[in-house]
């Protein structure tokens, strides 16, 4: 019984993390259907600078606002260099983002490789110590993942609230539906699509954080297979449908964990991807999307 | 003067030269570049013109690679049949991804190719006994070890790179076939308007299945030409990371365009090996490029460097002489079309409630009332969009009501919508010619090698495309790209569509629409001509004054409800007609 | 503008693609030419960096004493391949088309250099594999069998790495879990330690699990092995992820202890796992943990030290390099060394001779171990080089040493 909790745990809370990634990427897809490529660089340069700038002496506070700071400034040259170019010839789409954002993602790597080095770097614990548990119905919980699990679900949460009972909330939403009946409503289309696309950096930064301190470690190539679970997750749960980011990246990491334990290891890799092609294959909107009619 | 697909077969030619006397690395890389160009091609078949977005090609490419060197190591199988059956393969599994890819779009659509792809991965991965898991598969019979040999004869680099040169080459010049033929259309228009598709005879399910099954045996091919050529073949190779370079290398070309896939292909092989001169930072180098890229060129290499595709083979005109080919109206009992007690609701809302109607072949039917009253949901039941709540559509005898707009319409129901539907990047000629689809009979093999029938075919229905674009007036227009011309011209192209494609029944939605006075001219001239072919035309219209020129009966539609059937000026004098009228903006008013 | 191109056009711009491709490269006269592929740029360089640094330490050190037999020596063509195997295939073949080149140095992991590696031989220039660790590299029947005929390895061979690993364990442990990455090398270790634990004691690993590089976490893998009841872990995987292993444990609270490959002992591990690392035992080659180092080695790190400073390749020790310097820097000296003795012994530019001339070096002092190679023996780190690492506390301060017991 203590197996499966400690599995279920771990999977909640890795979960809870694809979930705020997922949530990041479906923000800025809804608004500019865009997918963000460079996403996982972002997570992963957010977690490096901030390591720098431990090295130079910052304050732990300091040093994680910094970064995320850098992070949203990022994702304002991604709006503008793979976003504004598409936007202009929507009609007839060339696909150019995939590209750009591609290219931005490669450019922050090598940057971070030529710059902070590609070996794997510490990254402090900023929330508890991996040893800090509390025990529950005997289950040891480590305060670790607690802490991750609970601020990811209160960033979901406090983003769901944003956008139902906010000003900006609404806009959003009239963005995501059509750009251009919310510019005809006085919508200011290009501001709200900014605002998404900083708000989605900073989920990315929180999650790169988060994550980093609870491996220990952050080099280059750290965050690129996080996207793709986010981007998995956000399917999952249903694209742009906050909760169901949070359910879809919760249900995927206790999948990837009862799979890892009681079917194989290696097993645990390819899961997320079939679940992902048997709930699209079935509910093509996800689990819980709901549907888009077609527009006659 | 040599004429152009000569003069491109010579520049093949010349690169196939000049690449056998440069060292082996040039050979190499010119041969990686070849593979690139087939992996691109691949692509941009799916992508570009069936607008299906792939971040799985690896998968697919990876199955023709593993099936490639499996049979030429392991079961000595010659290189051309171990190719084929890596393509056959391939384009199997492509068929099988097809299912589930095809109930979903965008951004699913990306994530469930990408889910393929990464499965594909641990597959290969995980299946030690046949690929050699991460230890990978050596000793792949290679060119460049001087192991390959086909049907006796040694296959050295200079050799193998001619053999995927031609092979590049024919599927180029077969490509290029396929997308000027109606097939190639028909990808294009899935992909812009799945509605206007299915309203000229196209399914959408088919079309993409074809798509992918298609896209998948040319990424198997390109796989297949890649086993021989690295010898080796390890997981790694089949990364996410092919998928985006690949998807990456058909948007820098250009979607849609078969010269920019070879510019695309060229660019990202040749770009690393040119950025070792960046040392330390060709890394970040080849990032920047890539994400400053359109912001430089924004249309893609092709948008700067190649003119834009063309979809139709107009060259058939000229070359052949046509013989006229004419789909017999069978004359069934009874009227042509019977619509029966038809009620359609949506969400608690009654749009359509048991209406009734008939119409007679040669007869012109006006359906209006207000905004709201249900014409366009009784088109777009009758046409196949929706599948009504209760009652019949009975057309020449048969019930068709539940059908999906294609069958609908392969039976001779040819509809237009209320905002024209056209593919905006194809020419007047083009989107017209799309009309006649239905009617070609010419299969995959003839239109991929220019048959003597298939241009025969071709040229049938262009040369009935020039007339309607005549008689609507649009002639001069008919080379254009119709997305660059007035609104007036796109409804005028999407009538002249419908008409050419031999209806027996053809519903028009409100085709009169923000039309000038001489572009009103032409619709009528164009419907007075459908009228002289004895078939049955309904047609959904606000003015009036057209209406009287050319309709026979109508029928006033209001909240659902048929509350007048008749004349013109019966319609006229009736109350409850005027009442449904005043009840609303004085804009309608049905004296306009 | 190009109005109205048929598509048959895209077949034309081959032609000017071609013209790009044949560029050529000139050269200076009179000296030995050496050509190396190794990721230099991106975020796998680490190795591959370290790898090029090795090596250019060592043609520093020849030239400096004059070169070989009055020849200077130069790195003529150094190509990036970013650890990407094809990459890697395309920069062997414009190393292999220079045929001024006398010896390559191979990339800096498994996976692209299994990619080139029939290349090489079927070539038969001396190739020197500083990095990949995978046996069948140099042994591809098997490591009793004969090598490929050009290809010597200054890797710390799987097989040599497990040996001493599995010995060790098989003596103090009864239930033995492994924990590996999926990878050529996490795979091909973990097969030959379990033959190694079944052939010392008779034992099967109550538990095998794998992972993907970069994993975050690994409570599956680790829960999984804490109810079979493992009395150890033994990892074979990156510092980084070793990491992740050893808090992950922690979190489990799963305190048994933990041996690790080479990764155990690499500066990512250390500072990823921090005060958790005490106990933690890794093998790795003893060049710079030994007391004193040997000649070699210590002229190797006043040499990087002079050049590249106390970097993160060196660690963080001022006065003395990690013992991971052994393995991402010293190894491809080693290689080059022997490469240019092997020159320098054959008087000749002919790949044979030259491959003979390495076949008959003995006991020559290297920095990880005193290479004697034979025909039959192309690898030149031995389990006799090899030591089992462990980290102790002295005083307030950890320190990584040969393990007591």
């Amino acid at each position: 019984m203590d197996f499966a909790l400690q599995l279920i745990f771990a999977g909640i809370s890795v979960g809870a993390v694809y979930a705020l990634i997922a949530v990041g990427l479906s923000l800025t897809f809804l608004v500019s259907r865009v997918i963000n490529f460079g996403q996982g660089s972002l997570l992963m340069l957010t977690a490096m600078v901030m390591v720098a700038l431990l090295g130079r002496g910052s304050a732990m506070l300091s040093a994680a606002l910094g970064a995320l700071g850098l992070a949203a400034i990022l994702m304002v040259v991604v709006e503008w260099v793979a976003v504004r170019p598409v936007a202009a010839g929507q009609r007839t789409d060339t696909m150019g983002w995939v590209v750009s954002t591609l290219g931005i993602g490669i450019l922050l790597q090598g940057f971070a490789a030529k710059f902070f080095g590609s070996q794997a770097v510490a990254f402090p614990s900023i929330l508890f110590s991996s040893n800090d548990f509390v025990s529950l119905f005997g289950v040891r919980l480590s305060l670790q993942y607690l802490a991750v699990l609970a601020l990811a679900v209160a960033l979901v949460l406090l983003l769901e609230l944003i956008l139902r009972r906010t000003q900006w909330g609404r806009a959003v939403r009239a963005v995501a539906h059509d750009p251009e009946l919310a510019s005809l409503m006085a919508i200011p289309v290009r501001r709200t699509m900014l605002v998404c696309f900083v708000l989605s950096g900073l989920l990315a930064g929180v999650a790169g954080l988060l994550v980093a301190q609870i491996a220990g470690t952050v080099d280059p190539g750290f965050g690129f297979n996080l996207m793709v679970l986010g981007f998995v997750a956000a399917v999952v749960g249903g694209m742009g449908n906050t909760f169901g980011a949070l359910a879809g990246g919760i249900t995927l990491g206790v999948l990837e964990k009862l799979v890892g334990g009681y079917v194989s290891t290696a097993a645990e890799h390819g899961i997320a991807f079939a679940v992902l092609m048997a709930i699209l294959a079935v509910r093509p909107q996800g689990l819980f999307g709901r549907s888009e009619l077609l527009k006659a | 003067m040599l004429s152009r697909p000569w003069l491109a077969l010579l520049a093949a030619l010349a690169f196939g030269v000049a690449m056998s006397f440069g060292s082996g690395s040039a050979l190499q890389v010119a041969t990686f570049f070849l593979i690139n160009v087939l992996l691109a091609h691949s692509v941009n078949l799916l992508t570009g013109y069936a607008g299906q977005i792939s971040l799985g090609h690896a998968g697919f490419f990876g199955v023709g690679a593993y099936a490639c060197a499996l049979l030429t190591r392991d079961y000595g199988l010659p290189l051309p049949l171990a190719l084929a059956a890596a393509m056959a393969l391939a384009s199997v599994v492509g068929y099988l991804l097809s299912f589930p890819a095809g109930r979903v779009k965008e951004f699913y659509l990306a994530m469930m190719t990408l889910g393929f792809g990464m499965i594909f991965y641990e597959v290969a991965k995980e299946w030690t006994a046949l690929t050699g898991g991460m230890m990978g598969l050596s000793g792949v019979p290679s060119p460049s070890l001087r192991t390959l040999a086909v049907f006796g004869m040694a296959v050295g680099p200079v050799a193998y790179l001619w053999i995927v040169l031609a092979i590049v080459v024919v599927v180029t010049v077969l490509l290029h076939n396929l997308i000027r033929s109606h097939f190639g259309r028909a990808y294009c228009a899935v992909h812009v308007s799945e509605l206007a598709a299915g309203s000229v005879g196209i399914s959408e399910a088919a079309t993409k299945r074809s798509a992918y099954t298609l896209s998948a045996a040319l990424a198997g091919l390109a796989g297949g030409c890649y086993a021989p050529l690295v010898a080796y073949l390890g997981p790694d190779s089949f990364a996410l990371s092919r998928s985006v370079e690949a998807l990456a290398m058909t948007i820098i070309g250009g979607l849609g365009s078969l010269p920019g896939q070879v510019l695309g292909a060229a660019l990202l092989t040749y770009l690393p090996e040119r950025l070792q001169i960046f040392a330390e930072y060709q890394f970040m180098a080849y990032g920047a490029i890539l994400a400053v890229f359109f912001l430089v060129l924004p249309k893609g290499l092709a948008g700067m460097f190649a003119a834009p595709p063309r979809f139709a083979k107009t060259h058939a005109v000229v070359s052949l002489e046509p013989t006229p080919i004419r789909v017999p109206h069978s004359s069934g009992e009874g009227p042509l079309l019977r619509v029966e007690n038809i009620t359609m609701n949506f969400a608690g809302l009654r749009a359509l409630d048991e209406v009734s109607l008939q119409l007679e072949r040669g007869r012109v039917l006006a359906l209006v009332g207000p905004n709201g009253s249900g014409k366009s949901t009784l088109i777009n039941v009758i046409s196949g969009v929706y599948r009504p709540s209760a009652g019949r559509v009975v057309f020449k005898g048969e019930d068709i009501a539940g059908r999906k707009a294609h069958e609908v319409s392969r039976r001779g129901i040819i509809r237009t919508f209320q905002d024209p539907r056209n593919i905006l990047h194809f020419t007047v000629r083009e989107n017209v010619l799309l009309g006649a689809h239905r009617l070609y009979r010419h299969g995959f093999l003839g239109a991929v090698c220019n048959s003597r029938a298939a241009l025969r075919e071709e040229a049938v229905f262009l040369r009935r495309v020039d007339e309607m674009l005549d008689l609507g007036g649009l002639a001069e227009l008919g080379d254009r790209v119709l997305g660059e011309l007035p609104y007036g011209t796109q409804r005028l192209a999407e009538v002249a569509r419908a008409a050419v494609s031999d209806p027996e029944l053809i519903l028009l939605d409100e085709p009169a629409a923000g039309l000038s006075d001489a572009e009103l001219e032409k619709l009528a001239a164009m419907i007075r001509r459908l009228r002289e072919r004895d078939l049955g035309i309904v047609l959904v219209e606000h003015h009036m004054d057209f209406l009287n020129d050319v309709v026979d009966g109508v029928v006033v539609l209001d909240s659902g409800k048929l509350i007048y059937r008749g004349d013109m000026d019966g319609m006229r004098r009736d109350p409850e007609v005027t009442a449904a009228y005043l009840g609303v903006a004085d804009e309608e008013s049905v004296r306009a | 503008m190009m109005r109205n191109l048929s598509p048959f056009a895209s077949l034309l711009s081959m032609a000017a693609v071609g013209v790009l491709a044949l560029a050529g490269v000139a050269h200076a006269q009179g000296t030995i030419k050496i050509g190396m592929t190794s990721a230099l740029t991106g975020p796998y360089n680490e190795f591959g960096e370290g790898n090029r640094r090795g090596v250019e330490l060592a043609i520093e050190k020849w030239n400096k004493a004059g070169g070989i037999n009055g020849q200077k020596i130069e790195l003529a063509m150094l190509l990036d391949d970013q650890l990407v195997p094809d990459r890697a295939v395309q920069n062997m073949r414009r190393i292999l088309d220079n045929k001024e080149l006398v010896g390559i140095i191979g990339p800096a992991g498994s996976g692209p250099t299994l990619a080139v590696i029939d290349m090489a031989v079927a070539d038969g220039r001396p190739y020197m594999n500083p990095t990949a660790q995978t046996p069948s590299i140099v042994y591809p029947q098997g490591t009793d069998k004969a090598p490929r005929k050009n290809v010597f390895s200054f890797a710390l061979q799987n097989d040599v790495e497990t040996n001493v690993l599995g010995t060790y364990v098989a003596k103090r442990f009864k239930k033995i879990g492994i924990l590996h990455e999926s990878t050529a090398y996490g795979t091909t270790a973990v097969g030959l330690i379990r033959k190694e634990i079944k052939k010392d004691a008779n034992l099967e690993p109550v538990g095998v699990e794998s992972y993907n590089q970069r994993a975050q976490d690994m409570t599956a893998q680790l829960a999984k092995l804490q109810r079979d009841g493992a009395d150890v872990v033994v990892c074979v995987g990156l510092g980084a992820d070793l990491a992740v292993i050893r808090r992950n444990m922690s979190r489990l609270n799963f305190a048994v202890p933990l041996i690790g490959t080479n990764g155990a002992l690499s500066l990512p591990y250390q500072e990823g796992a921090g005060e958790l690392v005490l106990g933690t035992k890794g093998t790795m080659v003893g060049s710079f943990g030994q007391e004193p180092m040997n000649a070699a080695a210590k002229e190797f790190a006043d040499a990087y030290r002079a050049k590249y400073g106390t970097d993160r390749w060196w660690g963080n020790d001022p006065a003395r390099p990690q013992v991971f310097l052994a393995l991402s820097g010293a190894n491809a000296y080693d290689a080059a060394n022997v490469l240019f003795e092997g020159i320098r012994r054959a008087k000749s530019s002919d790949a044979q001779k030259i491959i003979q001339a390495i076949e008959s070096i003995k006991s020559l002092q290297g920095v990880n171990a005193q290479y004697t190679f034979t025909a039959q023996r192309h690898h030149g780190i031995g389990e006799d080089g090899i030591g089992v690492f462990e980290y102790t506390k002295v005083g307030d301060k950890i320190r990584l040493g040969l393990s007591k017991d």
